[in-house]
């Protein structure tokens, strides 16, 4: 572990828990061909009113905007190859779930203002704020508690650039960065212009020990998954309630916003890892925004015994193999489905069966295990076990605070420290009534979200 | 295992919303899903899931409870058999014993399965595993002697009035079990109370109270002549400590063994399914208030008073119910510090009741009941404490 500056300030987080599955990506990078297609997938960002600016059959570059958020038409999303546009296809009630972009080989861009390290520190911060959101990227900056889009016009108490992802399986900072140490400075550049406080985290997970590396980062973060989330960070290093909406970056898009300010033109590379038992190859992938998943995990035909889970294990979505990559992912895991009646299930010894309880014999085993989709079990009335405290991160209560919720007992559900939470997953995994708490605790936080702030945020 | 499969498939037609039996679908799902787990998988993130569920968590209480049960049928057979001046060897005893335990967990299971079945029917919802530790623990809460008919009330009481009147699993406050053990105890006190006999009669298949030696150790102790200790009265009558911890007195059919509750204890702690808080905080109380009754015990006050404290430990039910009962989750409070408090006040109570009312030598019973009753209270209190301390995010 060379993370071992000591003006690195120690964060350490009690609870968590890291799940051993089998299917971890080599620390080994594989460029990939350009795609045929590319994608946008609207559906696949959160909050946003998309509004279409594109018709099929229309012609585009990359970094031509594709939709706009009619909450703010400022806030645009580009198209991630230049082409044609080959479909774009709706789901119920309209919703847009893709946008597909035939790929020529030309690769033309479309321009935006570039911008030199003097310009960064001489131009005020709202003309950069505004370089961004021109360039299609404002959307890489998220805002807490409720992860929506970061408000332009605020001035957040802080940002939070998050390295690494504990959660199964994510690109290691140390591969991301590789040899792009100016670029990342740059972002950090742009970044402390953007706030007065910069907070840069890793995990102990981390090794990288490149200069640029160490010397931006102020925090290292102790713990399990998810210590390394960026509302469980802000849930133990906040003060008071006046820091709750800080908005937080991924490290790999801090590399995406200096491009584009830099450069110019809209970036979209990708360092994307691909994981699980079931992907053919377990690798870091250096490819492009919206590629197809058939692209990422080739060869993938025995689409009914596998499950797709894009961004990571606990907090992803499941996804069609021959849909694409969405705006905000960098991995897909590929687990047995395990859609199989198991026969005697409950009472066999389990060696294999991966459980945070030690209730299998399982406990004794340390080796990665092999995790399927199954749900290992049914739906049944919640016990009290208390199993679900002792995983949060940010020390919500969830057993009672769901009942809260389902109380419609608002004004306590807020008091548990609902908007605390981050949606890790944990409890919903190691319930042994199968209680869908998280995605509980989810739908109210949206729902409050919707009827509450949003008519306050992003409007401008 | 195909074989089985096969059945299920043919016969799920007949449960499903336009079959015969659609009315019986629970009772179909809890024996389907006893053999296989579903094939289901998630509908929301995350998209993998712990391998652990109810049957499971179940299944390790009902491995934890076994050696209790194995001893109790053998208990009950060798006292049987004293009694009758038979021959007592090991099958001998097991056999006996068989005879007359395996009657009282059947009526058990079976009445109590038919009730939930009929709230599960009637309420559309899935069959709760947690019946199979109810209807397990509830027998060996039992004295031998009880007749089959007095088990199926029991057991209906505490399904019926201790869990399914207040919704099922998971929102029962009172432990079902003890629900019905307490009912029992005060309808039918004589049989109960532990002053009679507690030894199967040889005899018959409904077994009666025989007229023969043998008074359970806490029944000799409400006896006890005021000028003697209860350790010399438990002595005399051949209950010596290591005898009341291994066991091997007539008793309740399971709690009698303080040592095998023990190892259940280690199984339980070990596996992280009952919360070692409740039962050390049980401890820590019946001993807390065995010393402060020894200290301010005189020579006038009852000679429960000065009982060394860790007799109280291997006495009577605590040790099984501190074990078994205490630790249900679903009506034991939900928080850590709640946890130790709620123990603790069990073991007090347990000792108080024993020894300000000797009538009720089974406090325990008492003091666990009482307890559910605080355990949302005690929970609701630690959660205020706790939301005061968090930084507010709204
Ligand atoms: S409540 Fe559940 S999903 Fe939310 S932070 Fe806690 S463990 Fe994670
Ligand atoms: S883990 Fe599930 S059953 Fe246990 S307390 Fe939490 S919600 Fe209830």
């Amino acid at each position: 572990m060379a993370l071992s500056l000591n003006h690195m300030i120690p964060v350490s987080v009690k609870n968590g828990y890291d799940i051993n599955c089998e299917g971890k990506p080599l620390s080994e990078v594989l460029a990939l061909v350009p795609p045929t297609h590319v994608a946008l997938l609207p559906e696949r960002i959160p909050y946003i009113k998309p509004r279409l600016l594109v018709k099929t059959g229309g012609r585009v570059k990359t970094g031509t905007p594709l939709v706009e958020d009619k909450r703010n038409p400022d806030i645009q999303f580009m198209s991630p190859g230049s082409g044609i546009i080959e479909s774009i296809d709706f789901g119920p009630r309209r919703v847009i779930k893709k946008i597909v972009v035939k790929c020529d080989n030309e690769e033309s861009r479309e321009r935006f203002d570039s911008h030199s390290e003097q310009d960064i520190q001489n131009i005020p911060a709202k003309r950069l704020v505004r370089a961004i959101m021109k360039g299609g990227l404002w959307a890489l900056m998220r805002q807490l508690p409720f992860r929506d889009i970061a408000d332009p016009e605020h001035v957040p108490p802080a940002i939070f650039v998050r390295l690494e992802n504990s959660e199964p399986f994510h690109p290691e900072p140390d591969m991301y960065l590789d040899g792009r140490a100016d670029l990342f400075q740059y972002g950090m550049n742009v970044l402390h212009r953007l706030a007065d406080r910069v907070f840069v985290y890793a995990g102990s997970h981390s090794h990288a020990d490149s200069k640029t590396f160490q010397e931006n980062v102020t925090h290292c973060v102790k713990g399990k998954y998810p210590a390394d989330d960026p509302g469980v960070f802000l849930y133990h290093i906040k003060k008071g309630s006046d820091e709750n909406q800080s908005w937080y970056i991924n490290g790999q898009d801090v590399l995406l916003v200096a491009a584009l300010l830099k450069n110019g033109t809209y970036p979209v590379e990708r360092m994307v890892t691909v994981a699980g038992s079931m992907a053919s190859r377990g690798l870091h992938l250096k490819t492009r925004m919206g590629v197809p998943v058939s692209h990422l995990v080739p060869g993938s035909s025995e689409t009914d015994k596998s499950r797709y889970i894009a961004g990571g294990l606990l907090h992803g979505y499941a996804v069609d193999p021959d849909s694409y990559l969405g705006f905000y992912e960098t991995s897909i895991t590929v687990i047995p489905k395990g859609n199989e009646k198991e026969f005697f299930g409950f009472a066999r010894p389990g060696i294999n069966k991966p459980s945070y309880s030690k209730t299998f014999l399982s406990v004794f085993n340390n080796r990665p295990l092999i995790m399927d989709s199954n749900m290992h079990g049914e739906e049944r009335a919640c016990i009290n076990c208390g199993t679900c405290t002792t995983v949060c991160p940010v020390e919500i209560l969830p057993q009672f605070t769901i009942k809260a919720i389902l109380a419609d007992e608002l004004e306590d559900a807020l008091a548990h420290g609902v908007l605390d939470c981050v949606e890790c997953g944990l409890c919903s995994y190691v319930c042994p009534s199968k209680i869908e708490i998280c995605d509980i605790l989810k739908t109210f936080r949206q729902n409050y979200y919707k009827e509450t702030c949003e008519s306050h945020t992003i409007i401008i | 295992m195909k074989a089985i499969r096969s059945l299920f498939d043919t016969f799920r037609k007949h449960f499903e919303e336009d079959g015969r039996l659609k009315k019986l679908r629970p009772l179909f799902d809890a024996t389907e899903s006893f053999f296989f787990i579903p094939g289901d998988v998630p509908r929301v993130s995350p998209h993998v899931r712990d391998s652990i569920d109810l049957k499971r968590f179940m299944s390790v209480v009902i491995i934890a409870i076994l050696p209790t049960l194995l001893w109790g049928i053998y208990n009950t057979g060798y006292h049987s058999l004293l009694a009758s001046g038979r021959d007592t060897t090991l099958v001998n005893a097991l056999t006996r014993g068989m005879y007359v335990v395996i009657p009282i967990v059947f009526v058990s299971y079976a009445v109590g399965f038919f009730w939930e079945v009929v709230f599960a029917t009637i309420r559309k919802h899935p069959i709760s595993e947690g019946f199979l530790v109810t209807g397990l623990l509830f027998p060996l809460t039992l004295p031998p002697t009880v007749p089959l008919w007095q088990v199926a009330m029991g057991v209906s009481f505490g399904v019926v009035i201790g869990k399914e009147i207040f919704g099922g699993t998971g929102r029962n406050f009172l432990n079902p079990a003890l629900t019905g053990r307490a009912f029992l105890f005060f309808a039918y006190p004589a049989r109960m109370s532990g002053d009679a006999v507690w030894i199967a009669s040889g005899a018959t298949a409904a077994p009666t109270v025989d007229a023969v030696s043998g008074a359970t150790p806490l029944a000799c102790t409400t006896a006890t002549n005021p000028a003697q200790t209860i350790e010399t009265a438990l002595t005399e009558a051949g209950y010596t400590f290591a005898r009341l911890f291994e066991g091997q007195y007539p008793g309740s059919i399971g709690g009698t063994s303080t040592l095998l509750c023990l190892i259940g204890a280690i199984v339980l702690i070990v596996t992280g399914v009952a919360s070692y808080r409740i039962i050390a905080g049980g401890v820590i109380g019946v001993l807390v208030t065995g010393f402060l009754l020894n200290m301010v015990s005189t020579g006038s006050s009852s000679a429960w008073f000065s009982l060394n404290p860790f007799y109280h430990l291997v006495m009577g039910g605590f040790a099984f119910g501190i074990t078994y009962m205490a630790t249900d989750p679903v009506s034991a409070p939900g928080t850590t510090h709640s946890k130790w408090i709620y123990g603790f006040f069990i073991g007090a109570l347990t000792v108080l009741i024993r020894v300000v009312n000797p009538a009720y030598p089974e406090g325990i019973m008492m003091a666990i009941l009482f307890m559910n009753l605080f355990a949302p209270l005690l929970d609701t209190i630690e959660i205020r404490l706790r939301l005061s301390k968090r930084i507010p995010n709204v």
